[in-house]
């Protein structure tokens, strides 16, 4: 009996359904060994990997680029996915300006995680130094929306004014304004942040804007020349000459190596005095002033001569203004400009239309001419 | 008991009593079973079986390899001048020891062991091939001998196949599938590309498209890298560039990659035909050292400046593809990887070629589209691509495989923007290697090693006879079944041969000898149609395009087989006889 059994036992451990089921159960058992190497595996790469990283971080932090790209690649070795092994690696490798491959950490990461900031900005700050304008915008703006592990608020305002140095470098100023718009809504009264602000806007020749952000800054500290000499900048370019000789003469106060202030400041000074239309003058000191404006305006006339045929802008030629200018001479005396405040006007006309003329043709003017040019863009010519 | 000598019906069937009543019909049961123990179903179970144990046997080969690597060279990117020159010299001698003493059958890559077992061993693979080769092959590979893990794990696979099969009692005929089925568990879990894998079976190992085998292969590799992928994740071995291609000039820039690549690859495997007999030539007790000073040299090349040779280098490569190297470090990498592969392999340190064909692959296609870059800016695109580009060029070139490293580098790239510079650089790469060193590299070991196992390259290329080309004008009249037996005989008369074809009505053929109507007439059937006389059994007709090995079916049965037109059945293009088709292998074998 025992005998048939020992038989019966080994017919059955021969059945195929049998031998599958046993290798089932060894393939379970191998399995859960294999689990149990792998958990050691992994724990054993990781703790390396860790160990390679904060190596890697300490030589970063202290700007030791070379060794922290080796000690990053290392730790890789170890956790090749790891997110931010490769960050680090990207950043040492930036730091080392071996953009290429950074860029190719960098995108790998943003396929994983699109909404980055680090990895948004790091991409677009590639893409600007390459050139790449359209992909560092769009990098950028992603940077500007994105999460931030902290100080959210202060690394979206960052990417934004990188964003904004950007726009202006390829001369989109329209874009570059509305950022900055949206910015000087979220930067509150912070002085430096609004002379920034300001400085922005005047490259983005948003003239009204720059002033409010200097006047504000201002607020905080009446005697930062940067400010004064930006805010009287912008008062000038914006027409408003009175307090751009305010807030430029205490620039040039403040700061006499200022040479840009007060070279602006002069220019001010002289719209000022050579206004005739300016109020609180007298009739004889507006006379004056008409006067010399159509001396200086002849004397225009005559260095910048015209063929006859040219007419830049369509009416008179300039044969016929020079006419008209010694047709008028007669007349421009203190005693009929006094008593006709129409031949002031017409003889203002005609200075305006002499500057504006040969400021096409020869070119922008200097001094007084400058300021004949400017008092006709005030008065609306 | 044995399916090899019973069928397993008979072994389902067998007057055993059962200790229990079965809850459902006895017939039910045993039909059931019957139907899913065919053998043919079996061997699709049996082969996921496979595919999972090879994918576990490789996550462990890996972890062994990365240990090994840990343990012996360190855990740091640079590494300590000792340890570059002891780790693979000491190893080397631990592995020698090991091999000559206990493994002698882990020497080389594993892809010649593994068609040995297909076409000589009947499918049989001892099991301590396997355990040598997992650890021998680790041994080397972690302590920096520059070899690969993939033909390692292809061995290991069939290995673990070839058991399984035998444990399992299948036929013979299974038996020698078996071991493909394992290889290409074992490749695609190592590769983490079951598509090349299986590929790269049916091309070097198998050597034929068949649907007998195609499923099990495609279910095994598929199971192991499912496994492979559980344990150590789904990424590829690098990451991978873009791929650009700038504009159709720049495929120009591919091919020279293809010629440069081609000629590598004979450098490559001259240096295997020349180095290997040299070795194995020498007295036996060299045997001991050979692997240790091929160790020590490779430790020489890494102390130099180059450790980026040693080991299987994947983490080199993935640089090379993201442009850390300069064009002239990546073509010294190149050539000096072809030295330290010739060294390992040569001394008969186990360990496979993959590998290092991809890492001199990916150099070179780095180094050439670098240098390409400096001179032609405008033209050429990222050398990632290039560094991609030339992995398949070698894997072509070297490596012999063509259909397998187009695919290799589509899986592994996953862009299929990369085809048409792949094609052009391995056309190039394959056709210069194979006029240059007309026997490829497996082919070439095998022929070393005293073996005589089939060359799937020349089989690819041989030349097959056809039907038309033994098919011999039809000079004697043909007859019709319709006619009557005297019209028939009287066109008879008229014929060179006894046998005559008769063409039937609708269609069919038969033949009559010239004595049969004679015979007929005599018995007053002359008047008769001759159709209705002949046999019901027609003769079967061939096609001109057929293989000629199909007429051999019929020859010997049939003096005469018709040969006809596919678009007319009735359309005679020739007649082939037995004496035909002989003549024309004879003429065929005598070249």
């Amino acid at each position: 009996m025992p005998e048939t059994r020992y038989f019966n036992l080994r017919y059955y451990l021969r059945q195929q359904p049998v031998m599958l089921a046993s290798l089932s159960v060894l393939l379970v058992i191998f399995f859960l060994f294999v689990t149990g190497l792998s958990q050691a595996y992994h724990a054993q790469r990781q703790a390396l990997g860790t160990r390679w990283f904060n190596r890697g971080v300490a030589d970063l932090n202290a700007q030791n680029f070379a060794a922290a790209v080796t000690e990053f690649r290392t730790a890789l070795l170890y956790s090749r996915d790891d997110y931010q092994y490769q960050l680090n690696l990207a950043e040492a490798l930036i730091g080392m300006k071996h953009t290429g491959e950074a860029s190719a950490y960098l995108l790998n990461l943003w396929e994983r995680e699109p909404e980055d900031g680090l990895v948004n900005l790091e991409l677009a700050r590639i893409a600007a130094q390459q050139k790449q304008t359209k992909e560092g915008v769009r990098y950028y703006h992603d940077a500007v929306y994105a999460a931030w592990s902290s100080d959210q608020e202060w690394k979206r305002r960052d990417a934004r004014f990188e964003l904004i140095e950007l726009l202006l470098q390829i001369g989109d100023k329209a874009q570059a304004q509305a950022e900055l718009i949206a910015l000087s809504e979220n930067v509150g009264d912070d002085p430096t942040q609004q002379e920034r602000i300001g400085d922005l806007f005047l490259r983005a020749q948003d003239y009204d804007h720059a002033l409010a952000a200097y006047r504000v800054s201002l607020r905080s500290d009446r005697h930062n020349e940067a400010d004064l000499a930006g805010a009287g900048y912008a008062a000038f370019e914006l027409g408003q000459y009175s307090p751009a000789e305010h807030y430029l003469e205490a620039a040039v106060a403040y700061d006499p190596k200022d040479t840009e202030s007060a070279e602006r400041l002069k220019m001010t000074n002289m719209v000022l005095h050579m206004d005739p239309f300016r109020r609180q003058i007298s009739a004889e000191e507006r006379s004056q002033t008409v006067i010399d404006a159509f001396t200086t305006a002849g004397q225009r006339l005559k260095a910048c001569p015209v063929p006859k045929s040219a007419s830049p802008l369509g009416g008179g030629s300039q044969d016929s203004l020079s006419e008209e200018w010694a047709a008028m001479k007669p007349k421009i005396n203190e005693t009929r400009l006094r008593g006709n405040p129409e031949l002031v006007d017409s003889a203002m006309d005609l200075v305006f239309r002499i500057e504006r003329q040969t400021n096409i043709l020869c070119g922008p003017p200097t001094g007084p001419d400058m300021a004949l040019l400017l008092i006709a863009k005030t008065q609306g010519f | 008991m044995d399916l090899q000598s019973n069928t397993e019906t008979e072994v389902l069937e067998e007057k055993v009593p059962l200790p229990k009543q079965p809850a459902m019909p006895l017939w039910t049961r045993k039909a059931l079973l019957r139907s899913v123990f065919r053998e043919d179903r079996f061997f699709l179970v049996l082969s996921v079986f496979i595919g999972i144990f090879s994918g576990l046997s490789v996550v462990c080969f890996r972890f062994a390899i990365d240990w090994a690597r840990i343990y012996l060279l360190g855990t740091g990117a640079v590494l300590s001048t000792s340890r570059l020159l002891l780790a693979p010299s000491l190893a080397g001698l631990v592995i020698a020891f090991l091999v000559i003493h206990f493994f002698p059958a882990t020497r080389g890559s594993g892809v010649n062991q593994t068609k040995a077992a297909l076409y000589i061993y009947n499918g049989h693979i001892p099991f301590r091939t396997a355990i040598g080769k997992f650890i021998t092959a680790a041994l080397a590979i972690g302590s920096g001998h520059s070899l690969g893990p993939e033909d390692p794990s292809l061995q290991i696979g069939a290995c673990l196949a070839s058991v399984l099969g035998r444990k399992m009692r299948l036929s013979r005929d299974r038996m020698r599938l078996i071991a493909p089925v394992g290889a290409a568990a074992g490749l695609a879990a190592a590769f983490n590309a079951p598509i090349s894998a299986v590929l790269f079976v049916i091309e070097e190992v198998i050597g034929r498209w068949t649907a007998g085998i195609l499923g099990s292969v495609v279910l095994s590799a598929v199971s192991s890298v499912v496994v492979m992928r559980w344990f150590l994740g789904s990424e590829s071995l690098f990451r991978i560039p873009a791929v650009e291609l700038k504009r159709p000039s720049e495929l120009l820039a591919y091919a020279i990659l293809g010629v440069v690549g081609g000629l590598a690859s004979v450098a490559f495997s001259s240096g295997i035909a020349t180095l290997r007999p040299w070795c194995k030539s020498l007295p036996r007790w060299t045997q001991y050292f050979q692997p240790a000073i091929a160790g020590l040299l490779i430790g020489v090349i890494a102390v130099l400046g180059f450790p980026q040779v040693m080991g299987a280098g994947y983490e080199y490569m993935d640089q090379a593809m993201h442009g850390q190297f300069t064009w002239q470090f990546l073509a010294i990498l190149a050539g000096l990887k072809i030295i330290a592969t010739l060294l390992s392999f040569a001394s008969g340190t186990p360990g496979g070629m993959f590998a290092p064909t991809l890492f001199i692959g990916a150099m070179l296609g780095a180094a050439v589209g670098g240098a390409q870059h400096v001179l032609l800016p405008h033209l050429t695109g990222s050398p990632g691509t290039y560094a991609l580009v030339g992995m398949g060029v070698l894997f072509a070139g070297f490596l012999r495989a063509p259909m397998t490293s187009v695919f290799m580098v589509l899986e592994v790239s996953g862009n299929y923007s990369i085809i048409v510079p792949v094609i052009i650089a391995n056309t190039f790469a394959y056709v210069i290697a194979r006029g240059l060193q007309p026997i490829a590299i497996f082919d070439l070991l095998t022929r070393q090693d005293g073996l005589d196992l089939p060359s799937m390259e020349e089989q690819r290329e041989e030349d097959v006879l056809h039907v038309e080309d033994a098919m011999q004008p039809v000079e004697d009249p043909v007859l019709d079944g319709e006619e009557t037996v005297d019209q028939s005989l009287q066109k008879a008369a008229r014929a060179k041969n006894h046998q005559l074809l008769v063409r039937l009505s609708p269609s069919g053929w038969s033949i009559v000898t010239r004595q049969e109507l004679e015979s007929m007439s005599s018995q007053g059937k002359g008047a008769a149609n001759l159709g209705s006389l002949l046999p019901i059994l027609q003769v079967p007709h061939l096609h001109p395009d057929y293989p000629l090995e199909t007429a051999l079916r019929y020859v010997d049965r049939w003096p005469l087989v018709p040969v006809v037109s596919r678009a007319d059945f009735r359309q005679l293009e020739g007649v082939v006889s037995e004496r035909n088709v002989l003549a024309r292998y004879r003429e065929f074998g005598e070249g």
